[in-house]
């Protein structure tokens, strides 16, 4: 039996001849590689070799709408070290000349043995007097020269910090991450546009070889360049951003903490994006010190955190409008249901006030007058899960998709969140503040100019995005980027029933009333998030023209307080001049702007106790 | 009538002592590659590496007979176990998700399932009545490879991945299946391949292998079979590509069009070729290879250790390691050849052939005639989890070697 296996031995020799084969052609081949083109590969070794130069491409520009930079490139000259030619002893030299510590020569050289043969970046920005030192020095310097780099050059009006994000050099963690294309001292987006449009700006790198000499001299191009890459410019960005609204909206927010975002209710456009405190993105294009990004680091008001995408804070009474939405939508009230409200509610014992007793009231008031009795109890009938199911379809809890880096999803707690929070000790008082938008949910600026879009307009929601269209000059031209939208199911009906009561926020006796604007309608709702920390954040969503919608604003003031004072003034600015410009009509004398640029001082009428 | 015959000698000589002389040339290159620069800690880990690797060798050479055969599906099933779970807790290594860290050192599991496939398969195609003429028999020998090459993808580490089908090629070659079938069952492994580069090429390739098959077999249920078999593998590989991250699409199209990234791939050949050229005939002596001295070529410690003693030693180096891989190879299918059962001599040709096919894929690679995927060499390059797997292949045919001569 022990033969049997033997049967196929015609496929057996195959193999055997097979195996025979592929070493004689190996064998051949190293022959072939090492005898007959020995001479040409020997001179090839000596001359001595192929190098391979990077060439960087132009980083993509940033243009508004109406095509003008806001976002440049500008040359400048960067010292380096081809650690190969670079010789010990100059070290010393160097460092006088350039006002170099030796140390980060030394350092520098240390971390790129690996690649002798390419420069090292030693230091950004050199001035024109140093690189004159340095060609007047060449003879005692092998090895060390010059490249010309990019830097981005920021020409717009306003600031737009966060909105843009900044370049600067990859970090170790980062080139791990995101593969071979980059290599140390490479620059990279970090934040913002600049980070998420990264493979869009930075275009692709090319390449030129050439042969050198066994000192790394430069003979000539390797087969006269034919497997050369060219370099590929980075393709420009056109953004929607509404540069007068942003300039104003940046004015609004200084000497304060706090984030302004406004949206295009019609197609999800940002109009205007902007957070405070912010930094100057010019500082950080020059070569900053560990110690001045330390500094800014630390900055008690963190200017580096964008407040508009990044920060969740609990949204208030501004996430009354979801819970009637979703009731209004299930059938569990509609326009006509009244709930008595006392003045307070009670659950296991525990009371929980209103801002007074507002009898029988229906959604549209409770909207109006913010009753907290109402949506107290309109919570435990509609259902925890139905509230999670609708917050998350309105976008809460998840991105927005928006087209900024590092976007915070917030929080909008389930009953699963509950469970792994607590285990199962978690009743039904807990459900009790998130009627309110206070506890554990936590929302974006942005979120909720994007849902306030979506009430506007009718049920449509758009995803954020700042940038319009890519101009690809190198390769497809320009190209508009699709704007994506979910048609929500919810009736038209439970829109205009919300809207109606965000309208008597503003211009019925609501809480609202410092949104008001001469020249146009504004509707709104205002909110507090309670803060642990400090005094509460003032909180007002809204959307004007009220007849016919254009514009959605958020605006959170840090440690505002109420929001009817802090928020609501900003917003009704904001809409205004969205809407209409700087120009202020002849018959109306519009006060809005200059109240807005310190904190209002509203009288509080009688009947409002709270938000 | 010769007295005793050299077959019941229980060790095989040539091809232990070829083997161990491999690893020294190895340890030699390594250490002309790397002295002097931050990677030469690489040597003194080779050092251990190949002591695990001399280890794991007796440990398998000494294993109880039948051992591989009845521990076969359990090994197998340890060997996906590994792949799965080096997905989920793995970490990355230069855009390859396969690694465990394990202090200082990182293991590939894709290395050891290599072993463990291979063993799996040959029991599977030599169980009693296996003829692996029918498609069923087929396709479960295929299913065996499938998996872990799914996994492997994933990482995604094509290079590896193309070693299990090329064992999967050979162990079905050697137990006689037929030709065109055994082809036209490789074939998804091209439609993915295909897929990614272009839609049209990618379809017309999967009517045509079906229209071929019809033609020469004159089966239309296998014809329509492969078929459904390719455009699934093609589609399903298209969609998972407009899934995945950027820097795997990357990693991918490099593989795909290797001139996309120079200084990985078309540059690493241009340079091994003019180290191994300028090596001529004598070399130019040991640490004097200005190629290797200089770093010109990257990777040469690992993929492109070929380049050293070719710079160094010449065509008369180059002449002598094929002739030690060619002692191993040979003494393998020997060794295949005689061996008393079915499973030994298929799990026999199975080791021989998967080094065989790393030894041919890598030089080729490195002498500019094979597209460059990423297979290391053999008893020579730097790398723990290799090393040990090639050590494990000869360990399995001093194994069979010993049992064999036992028999008779």
């Amino acid at each position: 039996m022990s033969m049997a296996f033997r049967g196929n031995s015609r496929r057996k020799t195959f193999v055997g001849v097979m195996f025979f084969g592929a070493f004689a052609i190996l064998g051949y081949r190293m022959f072939q590689l090492q005898f007959f083109e020995y001479d040409e590969f020997r001179t090839h070794a000596e001359r001595n070799s192929i190098r391979c130069i990077e060439r960087e491409p132009m980083r993509g520009l940033i243009l508004d709408a109406n095509g003008n930079i806001l976002v440049n490139n500008q040359p400048i000259y960067t010292l380096t070290i081809t650690p190969f030619e670079f010789r010990e002893e100059s070290i010393p030299l160097v460092s006088s000349l350039f006002e170099l510590d030796s140390g980060i020569v030394r350092k520098a050289l240390r971390e790129n043995r690996g690649t002798a043969f390419e420069p090292v970046k030693i230091l950004r920005d050199l001035t024109f007097e140093k690189i004159a030192l340095l060609e007047e020095n060449r003879s005692l310097l092998p090895g060390v020269g010059y490249i010309v780099e990019n830097r981005r050059v920021y020409t717009a009006q306003t600031r737009m910090s966060h909105l843009l994000g900044y370049i600067k050099e990859i970090s170790p963690a980062l080139l791990a991450r995101r593969g071979p294309y980059y290599k140390p001292g490479d620059m990279i987006g970090y934040t913002g546009i600049e980070s998420y449009y990264e493979d869009v700006l930075r275009g692709r790198k090319g390449y030129e070889y050439f042969t050198v000499d066994a000192r790394g001299k430069v003979i000539e191009r390797f087969e006269q360049g034919k497997a050369d890459q060219p370099a590929v410019e980075g393709a420009d960005l056109v953004l929607t951003i509404d540069m007068k609204l942003q300039e104003y909206a940046e004015r609004l927010l200084r000497n304060r903490r706090g984030a302004i975002v406004a949206l295009d209710v019609n197609n999800g456009e940002v109009k205007a994006f902007a957070s405070a405190p912010d930094y100057d993105l010019r500082t950080i294009s020059q070569a900053m010190t560990a110690e001045q990004w330390r500094i800014l680091n630390e900055n008690e008001g963190h200017p580096l955190y964008n407040r508009c995408s990044m920060a969740a804070y609990p949204p208030g009474s501004t996430f009354k409008m979801m819970l009637a939405a979703a009731a209004l939508q299930e059938r569990i009230i509609d326009a006509s249901t009244t709930i008595p409200c006392p003045g307070s509610y009670t659950l296991a014992g525990v009371t929980f006030k209103c801002h007074g007793a507002h009898g029988n009231i229906d959604v549209v008031r409770a909207i109006e007058y913010s009753c907290n009795v109402f949506f107290y109890k309109l919570i435990f009938k509609l259902g925890f899960a139905l509230w999670a199911k609708y917050g998350s379809m309105f976008h809460f809890g998840r991105p927005t998709g928006i087209d900024i880096a590092h976007e915070n999803p917030g929080v909008l707690p389930d009953e699963s969140y509950y469970n792994r929070r607590y285990g199962r000790r978690w009743n039904k008082g807990y459900l009790v503040s998130l009627g309110i938008g206070q506890g554990e949910i936590s929302t974006t600026p942005l979120q909720m100019a994007a849902f306030t879009a979506t009430i506007a307009n009718g049920g449509t929601y758009y995803r954020p995005h700042v940038v319009r269209s890519i101009i690809d000059r190198a390769g497809k031209g320009k190209q508009d980027i699709p704007i994506l939208q979910e048609r929500l199911p919810l009736d038209p009906e439970v829109w205009r029933v919300i809207r109606k009561g965000m309208f008597l926020v503003v211009h019925g006796s609501g809480t609202g009333y410092a949104a008001r604007t001469s020249s146009v309608h504004v509707a709104g709702k205002t909110g507090t998030a309670q803060n642990p920390h400090g005094r509460d954040h003032a909180w007002f969503v809204g959307y004007a023209p009220a007849e016919n919608p254009k514009i959605a604003v958020a605006v959170i003031i840090e440690n505002g307080g109420w929001g009817g004072e802090a928020a609501a003034p900003i917003a009704g600015a904001i809409l205004r001049y969205g809407l209409l410009g700087p120009v202020v009509p002849a018959s109306v004398t519009d006060t809005t702007e200059v109240e807005a640029a310190k904190p209002a001082k509203a009288e509080r009428p009688a009947h409002i106790l709270a938000d | 009538m010769e007295t005793p015959r050299r077959s019941t000698i229980p060790v095989d000589f040539p091809l232990i002592l070829a083997t161990i002389a491999l690893c020294g040339m190895g340890l030699a290159s390594i250490y002309s590659a790397t002295h002097g620069t931050a990677l030469f800690q690489r040597f003194e880990k080779q050092i251990f590496w190949d002591l695990m690797g001399i280890l794991t060798l007796a440990i398998v050479a000494v294993a109880p007979p039948r051992f591989f055969h009845y521990s076969a599906y359990p090994l197998y099933g340890a060997g996906i176990l590994s792949l799965v779970l080096v997905l989920l807790f793995g970490k990355t290594v230069a855009g390859n998700a396969g690694w465990f860290g394990i202090g200082p050192f990182g293991v590939q599991p894709s290395e050891f399932a290599k072993v463990t496939t291979i063993i799996a398969l040959s029991r599977y195609v030599s169980e009693s009545g296996t003829t692996l003429r029918t498609f069923r028999e087929i396709a479960g020998a295929f299913a065996i490879v499938g998996l872990p090459w799914g996994l492997i993808l994933i990482q995604p580490d094509f290079g590896t991945g193309i070693v299990y089908w090329a064992s999967f090629f050979f162990i079905l070659l050697w137990v006689g299946t037929d030709v065109v079938i055994l082809l036209t069952f490789l074939s998804p492994v091209l439609t993915v391949l295909l897929s990614i580069v272009n839609l049209w090429l990618f379809l017309g390739f999967a009517f045509g292998i079906s229209v071929i098959f019809y033609l020469v077999k004159k089966h239309i249920g296998f014809a329509l079979l492969f078929l459904v078999l390719n455009l699934s593998a093609g589609f399903s590989i298209q969609y998972l590509y407009d899934h995945i991250p950027e820097h795997q699409k990357a990693r991918i199209a490099v593989f795909l069009d290797p001139s996309r990234s120079p200084r990985t791939s078309g540059y690493n050949v241009l340079q091994s070729k003019v180290a191994i050229g300028a090596g001529g005939l004598t070399g130019k002596g040991y640490m004097r290879g200005t190629q290797t001295q200089l770093r010109f070529v990257p990777e040469q410690s690992t993929d492109f250790i070929f380049c050293v003693p070719a710079e160094e030693f010449g065509f008369v180096g180059v002449m002598l390691i094929l002739s030690l891989y060619g002692v191993i190879v040979f003494r393998g299918l020997r060794i295949a050849l005689r061996a008393s059962f079915r499973f030994s001599s298929v799990l026999a040709f199975g080791a021989t052939s998967t080094i065989f096919f790393h030894v041919v894929v890598n030089v080729g690679m490195a002498a500019g005639i094979l597209p460059v995927i990423g297979i290391p060499l053999p008893f020579m390059s730097y790398g723990g989890s290799f090393t040990i797997t090639s050590m494990a292949l000869v360990g399995l045919l001093q194994h069979i070697h010993y049992s064999t001569a036992q028999t008779k």
